[in-house]
């Protein structure tokens, strides 16, 4: 019984911090209708930036974000400028093809750069949190306490502010909205750079949790895609949501399933939640939808 | 003599709203009705039902003695009954008479017989010079035009016509109107979604009015033009409509 | 059969370059310049890459008759190639079946897994059926690599390197070369003879619009799962192909993401939904590929994917239309109107 209540607990932890990755995509999806293919390299490189910053300065993670989070928005504006916008007037292929391809790129680059060898930081808090019988990773909660306030900080910039609203009216009817003056391919841009730093963020709370390597971004990037059509496109909440679903499902497989068909679990899993529900489990229009230019 | 369609009381809600509302109705071989109401009655989701495309939450739909509710879209259209898209759906790729010839496919299944049936549509509906150009060079008129030619290459018993009129010029709108007027003379029978009011009243056979899902009206354009109700769901007053 | 859905040979009415449908001069020409360095005698290296251009060639036009024709982009292919090489290799080793054989029954496997893929995804479009395909060529290699007693897991399954031509084993690289030209073209042929048929055009419906396909009486799951489906079973001819030819199989390789994105980059950049498209994209492609890798070697691990996947970004953004399309355009400009 314990031994449940620890697995679930640690999936809910684990699961807001992969919600805290996906948010990115989420608004990336709702805004701009497009998928980053690069999304996983994009949390890796950031992780290894992370992991260079502990590594050279001796700083903590938490401490690097500062950097880091500012990094990922400016590389994320211009992967934007570079590629996104001029992919956005041609045939979806094209996009989906220079995201692809952008994907290989930076897990060959991060390969050439950082050969394949698995990066860690050492443990930043040598003891675990104990309640009852109950451990819990410092690292662990401080990831999630940061995406809560980070979720928390998200809605009310979305409800209360110019922008956010902005981002809402371009979220509903992009057409539209750039007929009531919105700019909206300022919002696209801020949108993609935007999410570009919240996987920023994502890579610093990580990097304590997972090793890096260049091709960690494929499991992250799956994991991120079931997140985001379990809890509906655009929808931080949902983003949440689908995150600690995915987090307690994989802590409790990981633990009763045989650990060498665990990360093929994870596919099939994928698999699964794409035949059964494209639309996701709170109903909103997903997988069946979205790509779709007409 | 059995009707060619029947729609018994066909719901279907989306969530809360109930987008048509236990509509009834018949329509025999050979006539031309007419179905008007303001935007957001729910003509779209009625010709959606009856299409296939969606399926509705209650009710039946009999097509030539079969029930075809729930059936998919495909499958309706190999039965016979072909439909417009309001917003012309084009194969981009495809030349305009390859546009074509994918319906003829439905009755010819030689290349070479889909050609000949596509060049005979494209030339019955005025798009006889068009066949070669790629079908994204089109504009709105000619594509609503091309909706019409892929519709009438499947030869089906029934036709959707769903807002064909929308964008064509005067002109236009009054060789179309004459062209649809003919098609239940050789076999077509037809149902028509139309906002150009002129038009359809000129020439449909019977008309159904719908407002808020539900059928408010039923009878001959000129019946309809002093029915109180039509009047008001348009125009929100008491008005000559004929 | 109407002789519309044959491409015309009547010289008469040939065109000059590739047109949908019909054979042009460009192709024969090509062909005939193929055959010419399959018979010349040139060094051995630059027979290794011939062949491998014409299997790459195939397995592009594999790719293309989902992904191009059909509109069904796959990450996911080396799936397919994977089950045609094991299945042929492991009634070879195992069971002593000849591979003349066990090619047609991997192709047939492997058209089973196209169908499975195509069922799974019947809902879903855009980047979501993308990123199945790519779970699914996951969980075969991954299910590739634990299945030890069957595949040979990460060790890997070999075939006898002693020439053999019930085990179709070569001695010499020109067979080969002759052997993986027949699979181009016989591909090819059979592309060719897609397009101009109904069954082409049905996936040119379901590609471009598919509510407008269902309306006219198309069944799209139907065509995504032939197309799938035949798709797969090509593609698994050439793992078999390829197994016969590099005599050792393992699946991190041949089951690989990289290698599925080879299968989609050279249609994309030769020219999507065309039939000599990916022809052309491999013919570049392969033999960059193939010189990188000697002048690199493995000291730089990755640079020529880092090369092709930003020249794919370019070609993508400024010529997406890719090779073909540029040809089309030169040769637009050429005739008269």
């Amino acid at each position: 019984m314990n031994t449940l209540v620890q697995l679930v607990l640690s999936g809910i932890l684990v699961g807001s911090v992969y919600a805290l990755m996906s948010i990115g995509l989420t608004l990336i999806f709702g805004v701009l209708r497009i998928v980053n293919f690069a999304h996983g390299e994009f949390l890796m490189i950031a992780m290894y930036g992370a992991w260079a910053f502990t590594h050279l300065f001796g700083l903590n993670p938490y401490i690097a974000a500062v950097a880091i989070v500012p990094a990922m928005f400016l590389f994320g504006a211009v992967v934007y400028w570079l590629i996104i916008n001029p992919a956005l007037d041609k045939p979806h292929l094209v996009v989906v093809f220079a995201t692809m391809a952008l994907s290989i790129f930076l897990q060959n680059v991060a390969l050439m750069a950082m050969t394949a060898d698995l990066r860690d930081i050492p443990p930043i808090f040598n003891h675990s949190l104990v309640v009852g019988s109950i451990h819990i990773k410092v690292e662990l909660l401080l990831g999630f306490v940061i995406t809560l306030l980070c979720t928390f900080a998200l809605q009310w910039m979305i409800r209360k502010t110019y922008l956010g609203k902005a981002i809402r009216a371009t979220v509903q009817d992009g057409e539209a909205a750039m007929l009531m003056g919105i700019p909206v391919p300022r919002i696209f841009l801020i949108t993609f750079a935007g999410g570009s730093a919240l996987v920023g963020l994502a890579a610093c709370v990580m990097v304590p949790l997972f090793s890096v390597f260049p091709s960690v971004g494929l499991n992250f990037v799956l994991i991120a895609f079931v997140i985001v059509v379990l809890g509906g496109m655009g929808s931080i909440e949902g983003a949440l949501f689908g995150g600690i679903c995915v987090g307690v499902v994989q802590s409790l497989s990981s633990y009763y399933v045989a650990p060498a068909f665990g990360q093929m679990f994870f596919f099939i899993l994928f698999l699964l939640v794409m035949i059964f529900r494209p639309n996701g489990l709170l109903g909103q229009q997903g997988a069946a939808t979205i790509g779709m230019n007409e | 003599m059995s009707a060619l369609l029947e729609v018994r009381h066909i719901s279907r809600a989306f969530r809360t709203t109930l987008a048509v509302d236990d509509v009834s109705f018949e329509v025999q071989p050979g006539e031309l009705l007419g179905l008007i109401g303001p935007n957001g009655a729910g003509k779209s989701t009625l010709f959606n039902l009856i299409a296939g495309v969606i399926a509705p939450s209650s009710g039946q739909i009999i097509f030539d003695g079969k029930p075809i509710q729930g059936w998919k879209s495909h499958d309706i259209a190999r039965v016979g009954v072909a439909r417009t898209f309001q917003i012309p759906k084009p194969y981009r790729q495809l030349s305009v008479i390859e546009n074509v010839m994918l319906s003829a496919f439905l009755r010819e299944k030689s290349v070479a017989g889909a050609r000949k049936l596509a060049e005979t549509t494209l030339a019955d509906v005025g798009l006889a010079g068009y066949g070669g150009s790629p079908a994204s060079s089109l504009t709105v008129g000619l594509l609503k035009r091309l909706e019409v030619a892929r519709a009438l290459a499947m030869r089906p018993k029934l036709v959707l016509f769903d807002e064909i009129m929308a964008g064509l010029t005067p002109t236009e709108v009054g060789a179309m109107t004459k062209f649809v007027a003919g098609l239940p003379a050789r076999g077509i029978t037809v149902i028509w979604v139309e906002h150009v009011l002129y038009a359809i009243m000129k020439t449909a056979t019977r008309m159904i009015v719908v407002n808020r899902g539900k059928k408010i009206a039923e009878g001959t354009p000129a019946e309809l033009a002093r029915h109180p109700e039509v009047v008001k769901a348009y125009l929100g007053e008491e008005m000559d409509l004929a | 059969m109407s002789t519309e859905t044959i491409p015309s040979l009547n010289p008469a009415r040939m065109a000059v370059f590739p047109t949908r449908g019909r054979i042009s001069w460009f192709e024969i020409g090509l062909l005939l310049i193929c055959l010419a360095l399959v018979m010349s005698g040139i060094a051995s290296n630059l027979q290794d890459v011939l062949l491998l251009s014409f299997l790459f060639g195939g397995l592009a036009l594999a790719w293309n008759i989902a992904g191009g024709y059909a509109g069904l982009i796959s990450f996911g292919h080396s799936a397919f190639f994977g089950v045609g090489a094991y299945t042929s290799t492991i009634l070879a080793v195992r069971y002593g079946v000849t591979p003349w054989i066990g090619i047609w029954i991997g192709a047939l496997i492997a058209a089973v897994f196209g169908a499975i893929l195509a069922l799974i995804c019947a809902r879903l479009r855009g980047p979501f059926f993308i990123l199945s395909t790519l779970a699914f060529a996951e969980v075969v290699r991954i299910g590739a690599l634990n299945w030890s007693s069957l595949t040979g897991g990460a060790e890997g399954l070999s075939i006898m390197p002693a020439p053999d031509l019930l085990g179709m084993v070569f001695a010499s690289k020109t067979t080969y070369a002759a052997l993986m030209l027949f699979y181009l073209v016989a591909v090819y042929a059979i592309t060719k003879g897609l397009e101009a048929s109904r069954f082409g055009y049905y996936l040119f419906a379901i590609r471009d619009n598919e509510d407008a396909a269902g309306a006219a009486g198309v069944d799209p799951l139907l065509g995504r799962t032939a197309a799938l489906a035949l798709s797969a079973a090509l593609t698994g001819i050439g793992g078999s192909l390829f197994a016969q030819y590099f005599l050792y199989l393992d699946p991190t390789y041949v089951i690989s993401p990289e290698l599925s994105f080879q299968f989609a980059l050279l249609p994309a950049v030769g020219g999507l939904g065309t039939a000599i498209g990916p022809v052309l994209g491999s013919f570049l492609i392969t033999p960059l590929s193939e010189l990188l890798r000697s002048y690199l070697g493995s000291s730089a691990a990755g640079l020529h994917l880092v090369i092709y996947s930003f020249g794919l970004i370019v070609v993508m953004l400024y010529f997406p239309a890719g090779l073909a399309g540029a040809l089309e355009k030169l040769t637009r400009r050429g005739r008269s109107p």
